[in-house]
């Protein structure tokens, strides 16, 4: 490659090349950096500059090993990204057909209603979730499943060790899920109308049914934007907690079973001893396994294949 | 088209370096000086000129008399051309308590009348922030002083006096304490002002402190049958015990006099469920070598009555996850008919509940069927209260007291001028607004309006003077417009002899008071003991494995298994109830 066509890609990469290398790349070697320091309550100007080898994971491995925690911890993190995953791709995927398919008005309309929770506050989007799901009869599921006699005494569904793990799962999955579906939907519904009409049209004149446009038009079509979600939604569940984190803190679900890794990783850093050097090693775990998972990912939806010049005649 | 693309990017780049170049020039220009002359105005804020005529002050030292400090460093300050000091206090608590902040504003006030009166030109000026809940401030805290964005002053519980002075965050005012000893600390109780210290050195100022009594609905003792009258007494003698408290939360419940037998706090373990440990005569801290202690006995026959009390419905399973506001007060408040909450025989309070029900619209009035504040009289009529019971027959009844603190962050007076020359006369203004918001009168107030015990003994005194009792009543008190403005709503609602009257009844009980330990690593273990309560109530885990799993959570922390031993073993032969 010549140097001028370098310095052009450079200059027009430049500014989010910056971007990422500041606030993506810095951060998490800066979190592997303190990751083998001694650091607790944010105290830089003490421990900024100690170095203590390997010790926060040594101490994080056995707290693994011995935490009667972690077993859950570990549990619940899967589970909570294998189904909020499942929930944001297919659900945000089925929203978008819906949508397509739909009175242009209507779709909006019924896409803002989607989009709710994600443009709600997080402290308020939670509180709404906290009142819905509280354990006595303040809680509004309680009250209403009261109201129509289908139980006589208020469930504590996050709490009640009859429901867990189960319902802890439950409320954080639904909680997420509701906020990660329309980023699915738009994404999705974008992609579906750029597809040119034409294709839509002629499908139809030939006699093609709905479920045959979608799989093979579709779907077909919309396979990059498939890929994109799924790696996206993942990472993020991964390091996602803020809903989590004000739910269990109220304690509307159990602090075993509704804690993810993220949020352990939040904990430790941020709440009482405010262990940030012990929180550095579990997340530069996290990012070790985001960054496995991400490839993984990748490479299981063909990403090498998609970004293959085409083949076809020019 | 290459090499077009090329002259573009080229073109844009060093516009971009022009306009960076130039920004960079406007950054690094100084300032336009305003030079000023020191102003007459005690409200002036320049700092850049000074006219000392005479021979500069020297640099001041403490010395233990207040106003010849005061002044020494406000002539000391005037002469660097500092004529403004800005502090920020940081504060914590129940609606009440705001004398947190406004008894240091009391204290700015007093300092610039004697600067006024002496005819300096410098004057404090105060910010406040104010956080309900005691944790979150000590979180944002912690936050803060990294990045210098913190208060001045921190008003919190003794408890984070430990992590704070091993993290170098706040000031160790041990030789400032000593000027005052005679003057101001003296006076102050023993054993709350030893709460300040952190390895022998002060760290703070006690601000309040309280007892924690456990209230008994009067009503509901009527309706059981259950002569109350003698109750403290047999409590005090150690012959009433929680094996009794489980017999009448029992009895009130199946006789349909209450809904619930027993509420505590939600949330936390400590402080209020913490006082179980003690009542079974266990210990947190071992004296001799420093460290935590997992007392397994006590913490068990803690687990043990909280499970046998949720399991026979006597206390809610989900108690730890109740609503303060719309459940846990109502509950505690409301009539036992005719109110949506029902009501509990037992509650395990603290003395600011007494008017913090007072100015709080917990209770629903099922005459208007609305929600209001109790009156002192009623409450009189609906509430006993008594120490903490013992455990077993033969343990001892307790309470325990969290004093809060006036703590000064490392960084006091950063924001102000030349504060890195400047910094140690910062500092002990600093002190001495602490001094000056120790006042008596301010401690008095504060107690009286925010259900909180004195922590000096000249405090203590105000509250059987009547004079004064009346002045405040009808708010006569020598006090700043500001803070007069700010707390004579409150001053309302709650300044009655009923409530002055109640303190004197429960000052007794801090003869019985613990502390809970000042131990860096103490809110950690206090965590896991909230996890730990919380899955007993539900029922998900039985007292034996919820030990356990404490054992096992300490265990798994290297740090903090180096820091706690476990004593004892889970009794054998012992019941409840």
């Amino acid at each position: 490659m010549k140097i001028g066509r370098k310095l052009t890609l450079l200059f027009f990469l430049g500014p989010a090349l910056f971007i990422v290398v500041l606030f993506y790349i810095v951060p998490l070697f800066l979190s592997i950096y303190i990751s083998f320091t001694p650091m607790t309550d944010w105290n830089i100007n003490r421990y900024l500059t100690q170095f203590i080898g390997l010790q926060n994971y040594e101490r994080l491995i056995h707290i693994m090993m011995y935490d009667p925690d972690m077993r859950a911890v570990i549990i619940t993190t899967a589970v909570f990204i294998a189904v909020t995953l499942a929930i944001n791709v297919f659900g945000g995927l089925l929203l978008a057909l819906a949508t397509y398919f739909m009175d242009e008005k209507l779709s909006l309309a019924y896409q803002g209603l989607w989009l709710l929770p994600r443009m709600t506050p997080v402290a308020v989007y939670s509180l709404l979730w906290y009142y819905f799901f509280h354990s006595s009869g303040i809680g509004l599921l309680n009250a209403i499943l009261m109201r129509l006699h289908l139980i006589s005494h208020p469930i504590a569904l996050g709490l009640d060790p009859k429901y867990l793990p189960w319902g802890a799962w439950f409320i954080i999955i639904f909680v997420n899920g509701l906020v990660g579906v329309s980023y699915g939907m738009i994404i999705f519904y974008s992609a579906f109308k750029s597809i040119p009409k034409e294709l839509i049209i002629a499908a139809r004149v030939d006699g093609a049914s709905t479920s045959r446009i979608i799989r093979h038009i579709l779907l077909p079509l919309t396979k990059w934007h498939f890929t994109f979600i799924t790696v996206w939604q993942m990472l993020s569940l991964l390091t996602s907690f803020a809903q989590i984190f004000l739910l269990v803190e109220w304690r509307v679900v159990d602090s075993t079973w509704g804690q993810t890794w993220a949020l352990y990783v939040f904990r430790t850093a941020f709440t009482t001893v405010k262990d940030q050097g012990l929180a550095a090693a579990a997340s530069t775990f996290l990012s070790i396994i985001g960054i496995a998972l991400g490839l993984v990912a990748l490479k299981a939806l063909g990403y090498k294949k998609m970004i293959l010049e085409p083949k076809g005649d020019i | 088209m290459a090499s077009k693309g090329l002259a573009i990017a080229a073109a844009i780049i060093i516009i971009i370096i022009i306009i960076g170049a130039a920004a960079y020039y406007m950054t690094q220009k100084p300032a336009p000086t305003t030079t000023t002359t020191t102003s007459s105005s005690a409200s002036s804020t320049s700092t850049s000129s000074s006219t000392t005529t005479s021979a500069a002050p020297s640099k001041p030292v403490l010395t233990g008399n207040f106003e010849k400090d005061v002044i020494a460093i406000g002539k000391y300050l005037e002469s660097k051309g500092i004529h403004t000091v800005k502090f920020t206090v940081w504060a914590t608590g129940d609606p009440n308590s705001v004398m947190r902040m406004y008894g240091l504003y009391e204290a700015a006030y007093k300092i610039n009348q004697i600067w006024e009166k002496n005819g300096i030109n410098v004057k404090i000026v105060m910010n406040k922030f104010w956080e309900s809940s005691f944790k979150k401030l000590y979180d944002e805290f912690t936050s803060a002083v990294p990045q210098g964005t913190n208060g001045d002053f921190f008003v919190n519980s003794y408890i984070y006096i430990a992590n704070l002075a091993s993290q170098g965050y706040i000031l160790d005012i041990n030789s400032y304490v000593e000027k005052y000893w005679d003057s101001v600390f003296k006076d102050f109780y023993t054993p709350i002002m030893e709460a300040a210290k952190y390895k022998g050195h002060y760290y703070g100022v006690p601000q309040d402190t309280e007892a924690r009594p456990i209230y008994v609905r009067k009503d509901v003792a009527a309706c059981m049958g259950w002569d109350i009258s003698n109750l403290a007494q047999l409590v005090k003698e150690g012959k009433f015990t929680w094996h009794d408290m489980y017999k009448k939360a029992e009895e009130a419940v199946s006789k349909g006099c209450a809904k619930w037998g027993l509420i505590h706090r939600k949330g936390s373990a400590h402080p209020d469920l913490i006082q179980f440990i003690f009542a079974y005569g266990g210990k947190l801290y071992d004296e001799k070598t420093g460290k935590l202690v997992l007392d397994v006995p006590a913490v068990y026959k803690w687990f043990m009555t909280e499970y046998v009390f949720a399991q026979h419905k006597l206390l809610p399973k989900d108690m730890m996850s109740w609503d303060w506001a719309q459940q846990i007060h109502p509950t505690v408040v409301n009539d036992c008919k005719g109110s949506p909450t029902g009501c509990t025989l037992f509650f395990i309070g603290g003395t600011w509940h007494w008017t913090e029900w007072q100015t709080k619209a917990y209770y629903y009035d099922p005459s208007t069927k609305k929600q209001r504040p109790l009156t002192p009289e009623e409450e009189v009529k609906k509430f006993y209260y008594t120490l903490f019971p013992a455990g077993d027959p033969g343990d001892k009844p307790v309470t325990l007291s969290q004093p809060f603190m006036w703590m000064i962050a490392e960084n006091a007076g950063k924001d102000n001028p030349n504060y890195d020359q400047l910094k140690d006369v910062y500092h002990e203004l600093a002190f001495l607004m602490v001094v000056g918001a120790s006042d008596p009168e301010i401690n008095a107030i504060h107690s009286v309006i925010s259900g909180h015990v004195p922590v000096r003994k000249a405090a203590a005194a105000l509250l059987k003077n009547e004079t004064w009792i009346n002045d405040l009543i009808n708010m006569k008190l020598n006090l700043s417009p500001d803070v007069k403005q700010a707390i004579e709503p409150i001053v309302k609602k709650t300044a009655s002899k009923i409530n002055i009257q109640f303190l004197a009844n429960v000052s007794y009980m801090l003869e019985y008071t613990h502390l809970a330990p000042s131990h860096p690593l103490y809110p950690k273990l206090a965590g896991f003991f909230a996890d730990a309560i919380n899955k007993v109530l539900m029922g998900e885990m039985t007292p034996k494995d919820a030990v356990n799993y404490l054992i096992q959570k300490i265990k798994a922390d290297p740090q903090l298994s180096a820091n706690v031993e476990i004593v004892g073993s889970i009794p054998s032969g012992w019941s409840f109830p």
